[in-house]
């Protein structure tokens, strides 16, 4: 006999007007090797059809399933039942648009986050795919994709205090991220100004708090922290160079 | 939608950097100066309440005019840095509200650091202002002269206030700026906020000593409350 | 209801369809994306080993050129592909691999001086050259002559995909995520587009295009054990199977995977045995040296599942909740390896089973893993039966894989095929002029309203997952990796039987918006029909090729079956209608041995074929 495992799940449809949002509580056995893409699968077909919620690839690298386990955001594909108390809470991330229940919508946030930081190589080479390709090192080929690990799961931006507060705005630890893997790149001839232009902000990076809260939920354990720190360091001073350079160009 | 940005050459609004630039700036300023403030406070400790450290560093800083000077100017950073910090600090009732909904059921230390330090902030705000509007205005320090306004009225409650409360404010400030602008590393991040906690009680606990020493030890000045215009809080 | 009305609408955005929308939008065409979820979620982020193409980088590479790789893809399909698409497939892969790095994925490059490598458990030494320094490298992949799969470490498909998406975002392509396209808008000749559902709000639209490209990806959900995501669940192959015009190419050849860990199948690479790993029994003894006594744990993995499930059916598999099973053990590799070449081995472990590889076996079974077959498309990405319609991707039957696809070549396949298709739907569309037929559009928006009303209204008693559960235990345990008449068979009966409840589903949740299980409902019957495709295509084909291995007709047949099947579905009808074609005119490389596992052949005598006068 498994353990008697007691979900509180957040209910809410926005699409049904005589919805409220309320908590409600399923019963269920614990099985061997349980994850919560399981359970909650089990939940639906089995007590409630209605009950929404999102899987995709329920292997933790889709990013589809990003939800508060317990008040933390984190991939419920790869949370396994066995690692949880015997009462476990669910609820939708916060920040993102509810669509109902569990289930928010991370792809147009992350498709608006994806525009607005230019999230592309930006070259004026003219590509000749018949020519053979340019060389890179193999060192720093492996240091771009520890970056481009990202799933856009939106775990980061939930468990970020300042995302919570102003959500339309605030960019989030993976547009900076992001930002940070195209400077990397030798390929995007983007300058720092540029970089500066669609990150250098109060609602980029300089809204950041430092919270971390970011770095310790990435289900991908990404580098966030130095990457927030090398953004802000680099852009930092590169104002405060800019700005003293304007003054002694002026008293001149 | 694509427009080749490669050739642009407009130059990027850099206000936003400059602000979080001078936030980071006169919180470093201001973390020193407590550092050294600690010093001269602390001082009279080290001849065991006789004050005669403490009023020969006071006596130098007034002689060379530095405190009459950096006392204004020490408030006036204080101001400033008030000033650029609060831009970060939600005073909308909604934003307020995401905020506390999402610490509480986040549970995560450095979010619930970020509140204390932005809770304290405003205690200090206050309370500062006070204690450094009445050293201010009664000039000299010295020894005596402080162990007389400690042992009056409300002072000890509002020193045994305001101390916690810069310590914390202080060394969760330090940590912050390393982590935001990337002196702390992931690797080095725990040794940090190690670091970071037990200099925060290490500052209570001489700043307790001190006002221990100031309220039980110290031999007041009695003719001295008479003069502060804040004389019985 | 609203309308959107696009040049090219692509009904998926994984990398094939994003493909097919960059081609098209960088020429100044209107294009929208369709998919179920964020166009970076999309199953193509799955793949993890890599992608082919034959740049002869690095030195275990050395001397490759599009020929071989032309005649390994040829020999992995048993002679069951289309060797002109194979041929372009071939040559097209090179530039599509550089054009995807220029586009900044991140490819692993050829680090030149010595390093060993490993291979059947015993390691050897290899030189990289120093003039090939900071080319694209490659990997070793089963069934290849060379060292040509390239890669970015263990995440190939997720940096090609992020690639593409941010092309597509360049040139600002809308992708409507969580849309689901139900069915093709059509008047028996031209296809104008599709009606979807909103899976936000659960509202009908209908896109209209000049040209309608499905890229929907893998059918893996109409099987119970699968690597497949939950949302492969051949809803494109779906649409275009109820034109009843437009069939269905090869849907009995589907591939399964030896090693998917059990409860979730998530797919544990090759590499384990090919380090040298092993299978044990549920007294944990070896196996496999009793069936395959050359190759043993080695040989190819239709012939190692195959082995597995008859060990299982023996009743030598280990119990579980979750069924039976057999156990991979890699403990003897040691911790040093694990952790370095197996890391994702040692974290899906971890994560998903709690287990550790280094200490403990992990418990695996054979599951399906790739769908050959899909809509049947012409060398250009033209679908059979309808004017402007294109298929690309795992959807389609492009036809390169015939009846075994190649590690890696899929891949390749949807980057390749995206970019001749693109570019071949951009001819069409210049000399494109399309009369809407808004009558046509009405007619099909209201028998989706009609349908979608009659499941909600449904009095029926039939649950809609207890159907699926029948139809998955259906095709897994009949028309899997062995396959015989009286098991397919039961299939065919038993789905159909499946079918006809499917008719009775009625759902038990009224809830408003997207409504999981009504979205499933509707789903559910087009599944059926498609797996009885599958099935009846199975049955049908009296030889084994490739993954389509017959107990009762162990050889293959290429004097009969030298065909491609196309099954298509009239409407009323309980089963599909299965015509044959010949796979092509061009025979570069005549029918022969592939060159591993056995070499059973009924051998072809017809002259256009062999060559021979
Ligand atoms: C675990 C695993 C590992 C693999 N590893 C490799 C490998 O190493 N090398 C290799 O070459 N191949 C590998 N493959 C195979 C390869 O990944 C796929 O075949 C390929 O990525 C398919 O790409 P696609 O663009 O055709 O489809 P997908 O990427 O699956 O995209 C399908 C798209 O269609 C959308 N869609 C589906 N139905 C609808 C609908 N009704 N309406 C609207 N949109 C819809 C989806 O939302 C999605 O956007 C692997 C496969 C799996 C499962
Ligand atoms: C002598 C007194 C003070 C010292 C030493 C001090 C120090 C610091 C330091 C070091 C930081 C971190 C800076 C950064 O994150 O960039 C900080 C942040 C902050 N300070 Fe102060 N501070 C003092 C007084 C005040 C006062 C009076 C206020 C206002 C009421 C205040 C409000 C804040 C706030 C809100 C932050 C957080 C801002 C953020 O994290 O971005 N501080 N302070
Ligand atoms: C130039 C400015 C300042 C001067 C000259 C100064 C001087 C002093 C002196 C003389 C004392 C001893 C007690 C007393 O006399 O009342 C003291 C204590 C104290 N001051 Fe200041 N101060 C200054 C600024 C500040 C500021 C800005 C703060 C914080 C906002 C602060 C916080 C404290 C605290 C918490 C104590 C109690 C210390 C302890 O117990 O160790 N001071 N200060
Ligand atoms: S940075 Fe990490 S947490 Fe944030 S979206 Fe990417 S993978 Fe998720
Ligand atoms: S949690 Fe948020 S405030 Fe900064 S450090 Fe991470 S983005
Ligand atoms: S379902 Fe893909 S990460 Fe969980």
């Amino acid at each position: 006999m498994g353990r008697q495992l007691k979900f509180n799940i957040f209910r809410y449809n926005p699409e049904d007007s005589a919805s409220v949002p309320h908590m409600e509580t399923f019963r269920l056995e614990e099985t061997e090797a349980m994850t919560l893409f399981i359970a909650l699968n089990r939940i639906r077909e089995e007590q409630d059809p209605s009950l929404m919620f999102d899987f995709m690839c329920r292997a933790g690298i889709c990013g589809q399933c990003a939800m508060l386990i317990n008040g933390r955001p984190d991939l419920a594909c790869h949370t396994k039942t066995k690692k949880l108390p015997d009462d476990i809470t669910v609820l939708p991330m916060p920040v993102f648009k509810l669509i109902g229940d569990l289930s928010v919508d991370t792809g147009t946030w992350f498709r608006d986050m994806n525009t607005k930081v230019e999230s592309w190589i930006h070259s004026d080479k003219v590509l000749d795919p018949a020519a053979q390709e340019e060389r890179m090192d193999n060192v720093l080929a492996d240091e771009i994709y520890e970056l481009e690990r990202c799933i856009e799961c939106g775990c980061c931006v939930a468990a970020c205090g300042k995302a919570n507060m102003i959500p339309e705005k605030f960019m989030g630890a993976a547009a900076f991220n992001r930002i940070g893997r195209f400077m990397l790149d030798p390929r995007d001839q983007r300058t720092e100004n540029e970089y500066f232009e669609v990150v250098g902000t109060d609602d980029g990076i300089f809204g950041c708090l430092g919270l971390l809260g970011c770095e310790d939920v990435c289900p991908k354990k990404l580098p966030l922290q130095d990457q927030l720190g090398m953004l802000r360091r680099k852009l930092g001073f590169s104002a405060v160079q800019h700005i003293f350079g304007k003054v002694f160009s002026s008293k001149k | 939608m694509y427009t080749q940005t490669v050739a642009q050459a407009k130059e990027p609004v850099r206000n936003d950097a400059m602000y979080d630039f001078l936030q980071m700036a006169t919180g470093v300023a201001l973390v020193l100066f407590m550092w050294a403030h600690m010093i001269l406070v602390a001082s009279v400790n080290l001849d065991f309440g006789g004050g005669r450290v403490m009023n020969f560093i006071a006596n130098f800083f007034e002689a060379t005019y530095m405190a009459q000077l950096g006392g204004p100017v020490i408030f006036l950073v204080l101001l400033f840095h008030f000033f650029m910090a609060a831009r970060k600090f939600p005073f909308r009732a909604e934003e307020q509200k995401a905020m506390w909904t999402h610490t509480v059921r986040f549970n995560h230390m450095d979010t619930w650091l970020w509140i204390i330090q932005a809770a304290t902030a405003f205690i200090i705000l206050v309370l500062g202002s006070i204690h450094l509007f009445s050293v201010l205005t009664t000039l000299p320090i010295t020894a005596a002269r402080s162990a007389a306004r400690i042992q009056t009225g409300w002072w000890l409650l509002l020193y045994l206030v305001l101390l916690p409360c810069i310590e914390l404010h202080v060394g969760i400030g330090a940590y912050r700026i390393g982590v935001k602008w990337g002196w702390i590393k992931r690797s080095t991040r725990e040794y940090f906020h190690g670091m970071e906690n037990k200099l925060s009680f290490v500052m209570i606990g001489i700043g307790l000593i001190t006002l221990i020493m100031f309220y039980f030890i110290v031999t007041p000045d009695p003719t001295f409350m008479a003069k502060t215009p804040i004389p019985h809080m | 209801m609203d309308t959107f009305y696009a040049d090219v609408l692509c009904v998926g955005a994984g990398l094939a369809g994003e493909r097919v929308a960059v081609e098209a939008a960088s020429r100044g065409y209107k294009v929208i994306c369709l998919s179920l979820v964020h166009a970076k979620r999309s199953h193509s982020s799955a793949a993890q080993g890599g992608m082919q193409a034959s740049l002869g980088n690095c030195a275990k590479g050395e001397g490759d050129n599009p020929d071989v790789h032309f005649s390994d893809t040829v020999k992995g399909s048993d002679w069951g592909c289309d060797q002109e698409v194979a041929r372009l497939f071939a040559e097209t892969a090179p530039l599509a691999v550089r054009e995807m790095c220029a586009w900044g994925v991140p490819w692993n490059r050829v680090v030149p001086g010595k390093s060993m490598y490993y291979k059947g458990g015993q390691e050897f030494e290899k030189f990289e050259k120093q003039e090939n320094e900071g080319l694209i490298t490659a990997r070793d992949f089963g069934g290849t002559a060379k060292w040509r799969t390239c890669y970015t470490s263990d995440g190939t498909g997720h940096t090609l995909l992020f690639t593409m998406d941010y092309q597509a975002t360049k040139y600002g392509v809308p992708v409507h995520d969580r849309v689901e396209a139900i069915s093709l808008i059509h008047d028996g000749e031209n296809c104008m587009g599709v009606v979807a559902r909103n899976l936000k709000t659960g509202k009908l639209c209908a896109y209209i295009a000049k040209a309608t490209l499905i890229a929907t990806g893998g059918y893996g959900r109409l099987f119970r054990e699968t690597t497949n995501a939950v949302i492969c669940d051949g809803s494109g192959a779906i649409i275009a199977l109820d034109t009843g015009m437009v069939p269905i190419g090869n849907p009995e050849a589907v591939q399964f995977h030896p090693t998917g860990i059990v409860p979730t199948n998530i797919l544990v690479t090759e590499g384990c045995r090919g380090d040298g790993g092993t299978l044990l029994d549920v007294n944990e003894e070896r196996f496999m040296h009793i069936y395959e006594p050359a190759k043993q744990e080695l040989a190819s993995r239709d012939v190692v599942s195959r082995w597995m499930t008859h060990h299982i059916r023996l009743g030598k598999g280990v119990k579980s909740p979750y069924g039976d099973h057999l156990w991979l053990d890699i403990r003897h590799l040691g911790a040093k390896h694990i952790k370095t070449k197996l890391r994702d081995v040692e974290e899906i472990c971890n994560e998903f089973l709690d287990r550790d590889p280094i200490t403990q076996l992990i418990p695996v079974r054979p599951a399906h893993h790739y769908s050959m077959g899909g809509v049947r498309t012409n060398k250009d990405g033209a679908a059979y039966g309808l004017k402007g319609l294109y298929a690309a991707g795992e959807a389609a039957c492009w036809d390169m894989h015939g009846f075994n696809r190649l590690g890696g070549n899929s891949l390749a396949e949807t980057v390749v095929a995206g970019r001749i298709v693109g570019n071949k739907i951009c001819e069409f569309l210049e000399g494109c002029s399309v009369s809407l037929k808004t009558d046509v559009i009405d007619a099909e928006v209201k028998k989706q309203e009609a349908r979608i009303a009659a499941v909600k209204a449904s009095t029926g008693k039939e649950n809609a997952y207890e159907l699926r559960n029948k139809m998955q235990d259906l095709t897994y345990d009949n028309v899997g990796i062995f396959r015989n008449a009286g098991d397919l068979t039961k299939a065919v009966e038993g789905l159909q039987e499946v079918y006809e409840r499917s008719k009775n589903i009625g759902i038990r949740s009224n809830s408003m918006g997207g409504n999981p299980e009504l979205t499933f409902a509707l789903k559910l019957p087009g599944q059926v029909r498609l797996a009885l495709c599958t099935a009846y295509a199975a049955l049908q084909r009296t030889e084994s090729r490739g993954a389509h291995s017959r107990e009762d007709f162990p050889e293959r047949n290429d004097r009969d079956w030298l065909l491609r099947t196309l099954a298509t579905w009239k409407e009323g009808d309980t089963l599909p209608t299965l015509n044959y074609e010949r796979p092509s005119k061009v025979w570069e490389l005549p029918p022969g041995y592939r060159g591993y596992g056995e070499d059973k052949r009924i051998e072809c005598e017809d002259p256009e074929v062999t060559g021979k006068k």
